[in-house]
């Protein structure tokens, strides 16, 4: 595959976690005002990516009484649906057999779109499925629209409406670079630096089958605009081999700086693996109740999500099927 | 919609450079920065698949692919139903030299000329991205002379293993051999066979294999260079769509390019080898003698440049009163008035070619928009006219964009 050094990914892409906050605050400060000054937030998109904010309130009395019912999410509740979204969207690329690379394209799609975006402000459902669709055009696995919108019971015209919108929030930027080549680059560099024999290359085999499901947590929390592709991917084999114990880690990462003049030393390189331990573990340690919800029930996807999501965050956090009951009026819940 | 706005008020429109497949290509002037860039329009509106593919494409490899002698994509965004894609503008391309009958090309010329093309194929290859397109129009050069490639609408990422593509790719003449047999698993040197091409017909000033369908492509390859025997190319009888020709035996390769230098002659017959997998790389090229010997190539800055288009056109009024077997008139295209609403459109007497290599629509290789290639010592001997230049003819385009459209791998 094609060089990181020289991407896009690198140049523009990585960011620390500061600069992270303040990209999700912006976003959620302009979505909070648009819903105060015309009590929705929902932005229409159309094939050409031009957007049409919603039309404001006619009154004062209705523009108060809807801002009462819609209150807006905190940055902390559009984290958790946006990591229920990525549990969907690779939900649906493994019911799709889609390659792992286009899996990992749309995910880190989706996350650089909402850097840009509130959930307040494009639904996420669409965007998730339109980030699909961009991530098999762009990786050359062509599957049509109508295709992709039929294997999920969806419009596949709302695809196709929001495909532009979601190039523009990429600013065109369509390559990118997954942890899982790397994970294999570095198995294959093991093989070559510990001359493996054919009972460690069977060990080895392993340590990479569960790299790869350690890439896969990874996928789901922010570690991907934090870091790059290869640390997270010496990250996930660190973690495997605790767990395995196939090779000495600590003397293959000075292997890997006696051969190869870093600027940089194996310190630093270890406080970035532990660094992106660190974030994974909080991360998943710090999934909001709502997300297991959504993640463990049956439902698939619904439709009018804003005032049922609101509703569930800003109310008790019952079952979801009674909040979904009160809700029937507006929500139209689509079982398996 | 403001920021579309924004964007857009950002570019002064002037005329019309040229018309493709995907839409019109025009020069503008950039405010932000006083540069002059090339637009290329494509449209979008309720298509069944969404944005244009090969367009996609083009961003998705241009975004990545920085060089010298690669043309650079300066921004791109949607606005009023089309999107555009701004580059920088480039004043002419390598095919407008190489039939420019008042160029004469010095062997530095040929040299440099050849050397930015290998440059700019070698950091392609050096970022695992295949061409497909090679041919001198999508050979752009710049006000400093300097060569880049263009068009990246076939172009894609190789290296992973056993990804097949399509075999329909690059115009006929500029076509490898093992592309003609069908191949599906094929890498770097398709693009190396491709510039080959263009290095003979730098040395010859017009096309070199001429072919009207495949099998006459390959039948005047192997005419060329003799019909490949097993030892030179192994696995050619495996490919899925080979056929056995009639032995013939190569002629002197120098018998073809009379006035080439032994260097010359070397690297041509590399780039030509049989054996895709022996084929030389661009990377080896590079640092073939041919290069290292005298003369060096030229300074790009003092490439000899084709005539302004309006000088061009009085030349060709004078050349009437000529043999007419030695210079027929050229045909002008000419842009409808009014028909973009562009500005400046109606001081346009001729289209210009279009500066981005798009699909021109071709009925079949003989009859096309292309202007005819000037004539040479060999076909005034006969009185017969050369063919004109094919794209990718309305057989292989149809095959194509269907490809393009449901299955391109």
């Amino acid at each position: 595959m094609a060089d990181f050094q020289t991407s896009t990914h690198r140049a523009k892409w990585i960011f620390s976690p500061q600069q992270l906050v303040e990209k999700y605050r912006a976003a959620n400060q302009r979505a909070k005002q648009i819903l105060e000054k015309c009590g929705a937030t929902l932005m229409e998109v159309d094939v050409d990516g031009s957007l049409s904010y919603p039309e404001p309130q006619m009154t004062a009395k209705d523009s108060a009484e809807k801002h009462s019912r819609t209150k807006p999410l905190t940055i902390e509740e559009e984290q958790c649906i946006k990591v229920f979204y990525e549990n969907k969207l690779q939900e649906v690329c493994n019911n799709f057999r889609f390659p792992h690379k286009i899996q990992a394209t749309a995910l880190i799609y989706f996350k650089r779109f909402y850097l840009q975006w509130s959930v307040m402000e494009h639904q996420p459902k669409h965007i998730m499925l339109t980030c699909i669709y961009a991530a098999c055009k762009i990786e050359e696995n062509h599957v049509s629209a109508e295709e992709l919108g039929k294997g999920i019971s969806q419009d596949h015209q709302m695809i196709l409406n929001n495909e532009m919108i979601v190039y523009q929030s990429l600013e065109f930027d369509l390559i990118v670079y997954a942890p899982y080549r790397s994970v294999e680059g570095f198995i294959n560099d093991m093989e070559e630096f510990f001359n493996a024999g054919d009972n460690q290359l069977e060990m080895l085999k392993t340590l990479q089958e569960t790299a790869r499901f350690e890439v896969d947590k990874m996928m789901l929390t922010d570690a991907p605009l934090l870091f790059p592709p290869g640390q997270l991917a010496l990250a996930a084999l660190r973690n495997s081999n605790a767990f395995h114990r196939v090779i000495d880690f600590d003397s293959y990462l000075r292997g890997i700086f006696s051969r190869e003049n870093s600027m940089h030393t194996m310190s630093e390189l270890s406080e970035s693996l532990d660094a992106i331990d660190s974030w994974v573990i909080v991360s998943h340690s710090n999934v909001c109740p709502l997300t297991e919800q959504m993640c463990n029930s049956k439902s698939t996807f619904c439709i009018g999500w804003e005032p049922w999501v609101t509703s569930v965050l800003h109310g008790p956090l019952c079952g979801l099927d009674f909040v979904c009951r009160l809700e029937n009026t507006k929500v139209l819940l689509r079982r398996n | 919609m403001d920021h579309s706005k924004k964007v857009a008020d950002r570019y002064l429109k002037r005329e019309v450079l040229g018309e493709g497949t995907y839409g019109v290509v025009y020069k503008a002037i950039d405010t932000h920065t006083g540069q002059t860039v090339a637009i290329k329009k494509i449209r979008l509106g309720k298509r069944k698949e969404g944005v244009n593919f090969t367009a996609l494409r083009e961003i998705k490899l241009l975004k990545e692919l920085k060089d010298p002698n690669i043309v650079e994509l300066i921004d791109a965004f949607p606005h009023k139903g089309n999107l555009h894609l701004v580059f920088e503008f480039m004043e002419t391309d390598l095919e407008a030299v190489i039939r420019d009958r008042n160029i004469f090309l010095s062997p530095g010329d040929t040299k440099s000329y050849l050397q930015m093309t290998l440059k700019g194929l070698a950091y392609c290859h050096k970022k695992w991205v295949l061409h497909r397109d090679m041919k001198p129009n999508n050979l752009l050069i710049g006000s400093n002379g300097q060569l880049k490639l263009a068009d990246f609408g076939l172009a894609r990422m190789f290296g992973s293993p056993d990804r097949r593509f399509t075999h329909q790719v690059f115009a006929r003449w500029y076509r490898a051999p093992e592309l003609l047999f069908g191949a599906k698993q094929y890498g770097p040197g398709v693009d190396v066979w491709a510039a080959g091409c263009i290095f003979a017909e730098l040395l010859l000033r017009r096309p070199f294999l001429q072919g009207t369908s495949d099998i006459d492509q390959l039948g005047k390859i192997f005419s060329a260079f003799g019909i490949p025997t097993a030892p030179q190319w192994p696995d050619m009888v495996y490919l899925p769509d080979y056929v056995e020709y009639q032995y013939v035996l190569a002629p002197p390769l120098r018998s073809l390019f009379p006035m080439a230098t032994d260097d010359a002659l070397d690297l041509l017959s590399k780039m030509f080898t049989y054996d895709p997998k022996t084929r030389i790389s661009v990377h080896q090229a590079l640092e073939h003698r041919y290069f290292s010997s005298a003369p060096l190539p030229s300074d790009p800055d003092k490439l000899p440049r084709p005539a302004p288009k309006r000088e061009s056109r009085v030349s060709d009024f004078n050349s009437q009163e000529g043999p007419t077997i030695l210079s027929p008139p050229r045909k002008s295209r000419r842009v409808m008035p009014g028909r973009d609403g562009f500005e400046g459109n109606s001081l346009q007497a001729d289209k210009v070619d279009a500066s981005f290599g798009d699909f021109r629509q071709t009925t079949d290789d003989n009859t096309g928009k292309n202007e005819s290639a000037p004539m040479s010592v060999d076909f005034s001997i006969f009185g017969l006219k050369p063919p004109n230049r094919p794209t990718i003819n309305s057989a292989d385009r149809s095959y194509l964009k269907r490809k393009l459209d449901l299955e391109f791998q």
